[in-house]
């Protein structure tokens, strides 16, 4: 794709309203949005709720199809699909993570996961679908085995870094995992051997050229080779590993600081996604939304990235999270303490043509 | 002139001295305060690891007994971290307090304790069991 000769601008689509209060985060249900199956989002709230929007093949807006109450009876901090998208897990502040299957559009709670002392931050599953990671504001990261029957095995309890943990993210293909936290640290945990013994494999902190202050969210590139983090130090950084070496066994190359991207953002950067045709989206405090790309000036010693575009007031309050499809309409969605969804399309500012990407 | 000196020479000490007094009695009544301090600190702090060493002990033989009494009641993974809970119990240096390998110890039953209990799908705490938050701001 070529960025460089056109201007490019993020067109607002729809507003979703419901919410009624912040919007924490968002979750695009694999497997939809393609072949005819209308694209899926969930969002979930402090309003202690999760709200699950569909796109209507007629019309092509979204409407709230389901509302998955009365089980979280505190904030709805992060929501996940299973790669099936038969599963979706939640995660509350009340200290549990709970499981819904969705059948046909209704949506049962069919399994509750309590271990955390107290508010659960953030949910992840793994690329297969067998392993799901939680963490929280009592420091810890666990990791769950999906079982049949909707069971669930606690396989681990990680205990490593020294404050609230942010984020966990497991790595796109391999079984990898990823945390980030108020302490400024990434941490990266592998098993070693199959013997459930999960362990710290590298932390990326301030003397790994990493962030200075709160870690809130990090992503990977569609290869899995690039790693993206965004953080309350108004930068965000590009990682990089030796993906080959990763995948002929040995689990435990080391992520390097690549690149750092700062005088962007005048206030914390809480969410950031790397799109599969390689756009970072980052949202921030400052109710901006931002693209970046790899730039064409980037040299031998390392990828550049520049800013694609900028998208001031996308909401009236920060913005939480940013998401993009990871299918083929190329939709981004947004989520804010102004409590909407809002979902986006990247075209071109001189027509009004869609992008081709 | 040495018979000047001398008249004097006690009052020039005079400063030496009464330091000399003053830490010779604040040294003895450290030591017995330091010494009841720390058996207090040493009392409190066994107790609570022993308590603590206790309980996990009471728990892991509840679940061998009712892993016995049902095999399929606890899964094979959750089976095989209640036998690593037993084995750091066993090898605890309970008699050497000073092992810096104690404190290592605890955080591991205490994180394989909190894995069994997810599992299970149980809580269990006595009055006083140590949490991560009781830390937190």
């Amino acid at each position: 794709m070529n960025f460089a000769d056109e201007n490019f601008e993020l067109r607002e689509v729809q507003k979703l309203e419901g919410h009624t209060d912040r919007v924490w985060s968002l979750a695009w249900k694999p497997t939809t949005g393609v072949d005819g199956a209308p694209a899926v989002l969930a969002s979930c709230s402090g309003d202690k709720t999760v709200r699950i929007w569909e796109q209507s093949s007629a019309t092509g807006s979204f409407q709230c199809k389901a509302v998955l109450e009365d089980t979280h009876n505190r904030t709805v901090r992060s929501c996940a699909w299973s790669p099936s998208g038969k599963l979706l897990a939640t995660a509350s502040f009340d200290a549990t993570t709970a499981i819904w299957e969705d059948v046909g559009g209704d949506f049962t709670c069919v399994s509750t996961l309590e271990g955390h002392e107290n508010e659960v931050k953030s949910v992840s599953w793994n690329a297969s679908g067998s392993l799901l990671a939680t963490c929280g504001r009592d420091k810890s990261v666990w990791i769950w085995e999906v079982l049949p029957h909707n069971e669930f095995d606690c396989v681990s309890v990680l205990q490593g870094h020294t404050q609230d943990v942010k984020m966990v993210q497991w790595h796109p293909s391999m079984d990898i995992l990823f945390s980030c936290s108020y302490d400024n640290t990434i941490k990266v945990w592998a098993e070693d051997g199959g013997n459930d013994d999960w362990h710290c494999v590298q932390t990326l902190n301030e003397s790994s050229s990493g962030h200075t202050s709160t870690v809130w969210a990090l992503s990977f590139n569609a290869s899995g080779d690039k790693m993206v983090s965004c953080s309350d130090d108004l930068t965000i950084k590009i990682w990089g590993a030796d993906i080959m070496s990763m995948q002929s066994g040995d689990e435990n190359a080391p992520w390097t600081h690549l690149c750092t991207l700062s005088g962007y953002h005048d206030r914390t950067i809480f969410s950031v996604h790397w799109s599969r045709e390689g756009i970072i989206c980052t949202g921030a405090a400052d109710d901006a939304i931002r693209l970046f790309v790899e730039s064409e000036e980037s040299v031998a010693d390392g990828p550049m990235y520049k800013l694609l575009t900028k998208k001031e007031k996308a909401h009236d309050m920060d913005v939480n999270a940013v998401l993009w499809s990871s299918t083929g309409n190329k939709l981004l969605a947004s989520a804010s303490d102004d409590g909407t969804v809002k979902i986006w399309e990247l075209g071109s500012s001189s027509g009004q043509k869609k992008l081709q990407l | 002139m040495d018979c000047i000196e001398d008249i004097f020479e006690s009052s020039l000490k005079l400063e030496e001295t009464h330091f000399k007094d003053g830490y010779d009695e604040g040294h003895a009544d450290g030591l017995i305060s330091g010494k009841e301090e720390g058996r207090q600190v040493g009392l409190k702090t066994g107790f609570e690891i022993g308590e603590e060493l206790g309980f996990y002990r009471g728990c892991v033989d509840v679940w061998n007994s009712a892993a016995r009494v049902d095999p399929n009641f606890i899964s094979v993974r959750i089976q095989k971290t209640i036998k690593q809970m037993d084995e750091l119990l066993h090898s605890y240096p309970i008699l050497e307090p000073e092992k810096e390998s104690g404190s290592d110890m605890i955080d591991a039953l205490r994180l394989k304790f909190r894995a069994i209990c997810a599992s299970l799908n149980m809580k269990l705490e006595y009055n006083g069991y140590p949490k991560t938050s009781d830390v937190e701001f």
